[in-house]
């Protein structure tokens, strides 16, 4: 198929049709209101449901009975949205219903601005809701990974059984790039045998996150533990750049961050100076186990953000601190330039070695 | 007094010819009219463009979350009694986001003031479908019109016995003052509905629109019948009333009578309990 030039959030709504998600829920709010926008329009011509909510807290919960009923549902926000649906993420969790929900990210805490943040990195990866849960948290940084990670975020919610996170910050729902819609190809599904979609000739489902007892809780929490565990075995998935030769230096960055710093590796490679990136595409599961062996040459690690530091936190955890792990980044709104990334790596690299 | 003296130096967000204008004029000017300083009230609003009006004059203002503004006024009223708080939002805010504590807040009669600018659709975030959207309008998120039947907030406030139900017109300044100086002095629970052209959003319900339609109610209309305040209500399209509909002599929720202030004996005695 050829590309077509489209903005971020409108690949992602066509993407999210064409993976199947023909159920989605929305309440407007900016920057991603035309990704209702266009659903609104595209849903009808492909049989699906389109609804706008009275609040997010309605969309969440109207989300939670049609994942509940078997069918590939989905919504899209932006953070202060995103919160009010962090109740009925938890229930989703625990319930081990399959949907996706696609936050593209602006700057809070509070109202905040409209501009690009990295601010929700803890909600997305940490839980957010109440009780030990996790969410597949996947973090595009072109409008192409995120058209292309939509069918493979439907794919895997229903796969695990569990809800998938879409982290885009505002620039990638608002730019143009050109696109294409792939097909992809993924293993059969196991059959919807739990949804609560009408039990003609067999036994009632049930959906459900009580459990009194608390022996059953537990086996509750184990067994989503275990999901959690295979997750981090076989979903982690990550981009490097300029590994490939000796480097002094490592970025850790995601999203649009990960673009700047590749900018920046450009302009410090012209003036001899090495630097790599890891760019981890899961949040969760982070890319621990490459990070530690691509950490071993560098001398140092920066982590770019727009925020104040929330994935750094998970890069010293990664890492055991056995490297220094610096951190730069913007935050309301404001985006690094490739030039102070870089003017960042060469005052490290100048400053006392081995300072942390 | 005189409202010049509660213009507010921020920039204006708002559109020109929006209804917006109107009603910050109209709020000035019943704060006038009823000697309220700025130090005397608190205006607590939500998220929209109608939840920035407060931005825009000389007051306190506690601005909130989206749909979230009555909470917030409630507790603001239990923490001051003595403050007149005024709540004010957009259509969306109050009645989709907010809507549950809409109703509740009908239902408790917490003296607090409710001003909710509607212009039928939600103007921030640029042109989609609000609850007052008249069925088959055709907005951002609804191409082909929408679905459902408008929201009548009057008709649910007076069906729950609301304190003070009052709809007014934006450029209709000196009656909507009126209604607002009203619903401030109520002792209760005021809803002012207040209708709204949007200049950039809602091509349909224009100025002109409600100049043809909204009509006041006479002045012989007695606002404590509730069985016609309810058939006023839901008359929308043709005709729309405007004025006050109905007024409840229900109680209002009790306040916290603050204690006597403890005398010099009391207050050295609890200083030494506390050492
Ligand atoms: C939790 C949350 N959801 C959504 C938004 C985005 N948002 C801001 S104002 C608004 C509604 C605006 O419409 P309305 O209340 O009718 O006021 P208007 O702008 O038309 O005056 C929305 C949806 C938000 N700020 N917070």
């Amino acid at each position: 198929m050829a590309k077509v030039l489209m903005k971020g959030n409108e690949a992602i709504a066509e993407s999210g049709i064409r993976a199947g998600g023909l159920c989605y829920f929305c309440y407007p709010i900016t920057p991603q209101s035309e990704v209702a926008e266009y659903l609104s329009r595209r849903m009808p011509e492909v049989g699906g449901a389109f609804l706008q909510g009275e609040s997010e807290v309605a969309v969440s919960n109207m989300l939670y009975g049609a994942a509940g009923a078997g069918v590939r549902c989905w919504t899209t926000s932006s953070s202060p949205g995103i919160s009010l649906m962090m109740e009925a993420l938890s229930y989703i969790a625990a319930a081990e219903l399959p949907c996706v929900i696609v936050n593209i990210v602006r700057a809070g805490p509070g109202l905040g601005g409209i501009l690009p943040s990295q601010g929700d990195y803890r909600q997305a990866v940490k839980g957010g809701g109440h009780g030990d849960y996790r969410c597949l948290v996947y973090a595009p940084s072109s409008v192409q990974e995120a058209v292309d990670l939509m069918p493979l975020a439907f794919d895997r919610a229903d796969r695990y059984r569990n809800p998938v996170l879409i982290i885009g910050d505002g620039m990638i729902g608002q730019m143009m790039e050109p696109v294409e819609f792939r097909e992809q190809e993924f293993p059969s599904l196991p059959e919807k045998n739990w949804a609560t979609d009408g039990c003609k000739g067999r036994k009632p489902n049930v959906v459900n996150s009580l459990y009194l007892n608390p022996v059953e809780e537990e086996q509750l929490n184990r067994k989503l533990g275990e999901k959690y565990a295979r997750m981090e075995r076989d979903e982690v998935m990550f981009e490097e750049f300029n590994t490939g030769k000796p480097y002094r230096a490592l970025f850790v960055a995601y999203g649009t961050t990960a673009r700047i710093c590749k900018t920046a590796i450009k302009k410090l490679a012209e003036e001899g100076i090495d630097v790599a990136l890891l760019r981890p595409i899961t949040l969760f599961p982070f890319p621990s186990e490459r990070l530690n062996e691509l950490a071993e040459p560098a001398e140092f690690l920066l982590s770019v953000e727009m925020s104040m530091g929330q994935m750094l936190e998970d890069i010293r955890l990664a890492t055991c601190c056995r490297k220094p792990v610096h951190f730069y980044g913007r935050q309301g709104g404001l985006v690094p330039s490739p030039e102070e990334v870089a003017d960042e790596v060469k005052r490290l690299l100048g400053s006392a070695k081995g300072d942390r | 007094m005189n409202p010049k003296e509660l213009n507010s130096n921020d920039p204006v967000a708002w559109c020109p010819g929006c209804g917006n204008f109107g009603i910050r004029e109209a709020v000035k000017r019943a704060l006038v009219e009823l000697e309220l300083e700025p130090w005397q009230t608190c205006f607590v609003s939500g998220i929209g463009q109608a939840a920035k009006a407060p931005h825009y004059i000389r007051c306190n203002l506690f601005n909130g979350l989206h749909g979230r503004a009555l909470p917030v006024a409630t507790g603001v009223k239990l923490a001051n009694p003595e403050l007149v708080v005024i709540a004010e939002g957009g259509d969306g805010d109050g009645y989709a986001e907010g809507g549950n504590h809409f109703l509740h807040a009908l239902r408790r009669n917490i003296d607090v003031t409710y001003l909710v600018h509607d212009n039928q659709v939600y103007g921030l975030t640029k042109g989609q479908a609000s609850p007052t959207s008249d069925s088959g309008m055709k907005t951002r998120t609804t191409p082909s019109g929408s679905r459902v039947p408008a929201f009548h907030p009057l008709a649910l406030a007076v069906a729950l016995d609301g304190g003070y139900v009052a709809r007014g017109l934006s450029n209709r300044v000196a009656h909507l003052a009126a209604l607002i100086a009203g619903a401030v002095r109520h002792p209760g629970f005021a809803l002012v509905e207040i209708l709204q052209p949007c200049v950039s959003f809602n091509r349909v319900n224009t100025g002109q629109w409600y100049r043809e339609r909204v009509y006041e109610l006479a002045d012989e209309y007695d606002p404590t019948n509730r069985e016609l305040a309810f058939d006023l209500a839901r008359e929308w399209g043709e005709r729309i009333p405007i004025g006050l509909f109905y007024r409840s002599s229900r109680p209002a929720y009790p306040l916290p009578v603050p204690a006597a202030p403890p005398s010099g004996d009391t207050f050295r005695f609890l200083l030494e309990t506390l050492r």
